[in-house]
């Protein structure tokens, strides 16, 4: 359920660590897993825990503004086979304009909704699904 | 005296007649909604046996003794039909329903027995592995809830894939839930049904990964020496319950 002001954890390597939803793309409800949102920069990753390249090479600056993917929910997304899943946060992962993902790596659990929606280069790049 | 005002202000006087006059045809009329109530209720109790040309809406007439109630009466429409009303089923249709679905989608009962009230069954608190027909990772977790339902039964599991918590519910007659087995069981029984507390940093179990694998290594233990390159494929798939 991630609408305008949700503050969400990015998990790729694109430099930010925490974003603010500022809009929902396409829909007039709240985004759900696999939805397109806008983004807010709010907070860096730093350099001491993602180490001297990622800080070089840190893609975005608190601030930005910049498309994400939402890929996990505190709210429950019911799949059509009636079962549910849940995760303790809501997380996503930055994109440009044209969809392709901007960090080059994903570290955390993705939801499975992410095929669906036909976010392939996401779930490829993460480690695990559920 | 008295008459004095009444010539200043008639008005006032017709007024005080027409109410007096209104309020004895209240009165008058009162007595006769009882009256009416009375031979309505003497009318409805003979109206199946009469016709439907009976149920025209009938007043009191005081000649004919005929009734005219503000409300059609209508006889039972099964009655109507000529058909005498079955008495209602003793049974529940809603869990009579649930019990053909299940035995539709659990032929064999291992899935009821799984989660059935007895002693061998799973129980909040126990370790439990969900095998998916299609695809995908086997899911395995701490079962917080069981939601029983008939053929909706359910229930939720929490694990830990890299530090965030997972929570997944599963139906346990869905055709896509190959199986689902008991991976380490609770050592004391849990003293709640739903132990959503453990969903509080203070109690969390944390990742049962290591569980599994533990699980999954006992399981190659017992197993014949030559059929144990084929056993860890299908190591998470054999046992309690396929289909």
């Amino acid at each position: 359920m991630i609408q305008l002001k949700s503050m969400l954890n990015c998990i790729d390597n694109s430099g930010a660590a925490i974003v603010e939803c500022a809009m929902v793309i396409g829909q007039k409800r709240h985004a759900s897993i696999g939805d397109r949102i806008v983004v807010v920069v709010q907070k860096q990753r730093d350099a001491g825990a993602a180490g001297m390249a990622a800080a070089s090479g840190a893609k975005v600056k608190r601030g930005d503004i910049r498309h994400a993917v939402v890929v996990r929910t505190k709210q429950k997304v019911t799949r059509r086979d009636g079962s549910c899943i849940k995760f303790d946060d809501n997380a996503c992962v930055l994109i440009n304009k044209s969809g392709d993902p901007i960090g080059s790596r994903i570290n955390g659990v993705v939801g499975m909704e992410l095929r669906k929606k036909k976010w392939s280069r996401i779930l490829s790049m993460a480690p695990s699904q559920a | 005296m008295n008459v004095t005002p009444l010539a200043r202000r008639p008005l006032s006087c017709l007024k005080t007649s027409l109410l007096r006059q209104a309020r004895q045809q209240k009165m008058f009329s009162r007595s006769m909604a009882t009256e009416v109530q009375a031979a309505a209720a003497a009318a409805t109790s003979k109206t199946p046996s009469q016709g439907p040309d009976q149920n025209f809406y009938r007043l009191v007439d005081k000649k004919t003794k005929s009734v005219r109630s503000a409300f059609a009466l209508y006889p039972p429409p099964l009655a109507a039909a000529g058909k005498p009303l079955s008495p209602p089923s003793t049974t529940n249709p809603v869990a009579a329903l649930h019990d053909l679905q299940i035995k539709k989608l659990d032929p064999t009962g291992a899935r009821t027995a799984l989660f059935a009230r007895t002693r061998e069954a799973a129980k909040v608190g126990d370790i439990l592995l969900v095998t998916h027909r299609r695809g995908g990772e086997p899911f395995a977790g701490v079962c917080l809830s069981i939601r029983r339902a008939g053929i909706d039964t359910a229930v939720l599991l929490r694990n830990h894939i890299g530090k965030v918590g997972v929570e997944m519910w599963f139906k346990i007659y869905n055709r896509n839930v190959a199986g689902i087995e008991i991976v380490k069981r609770r050592l004391k029984r849990a003293r709640r049904a739903r132990l959503t507390y453990m969903r509080k940093p203070k109690h969390d179990m944390g990742s049962v990964a290591e569980f599994v694998s533990a699980w999954r290594k006992s399981r190659r233990v017992f197993q014949t020496k030559g059929a144990k390159g084929k056993a860890a494929g299908q190591g998470g798939q054999g046992g309690k319950k396929k289909k």
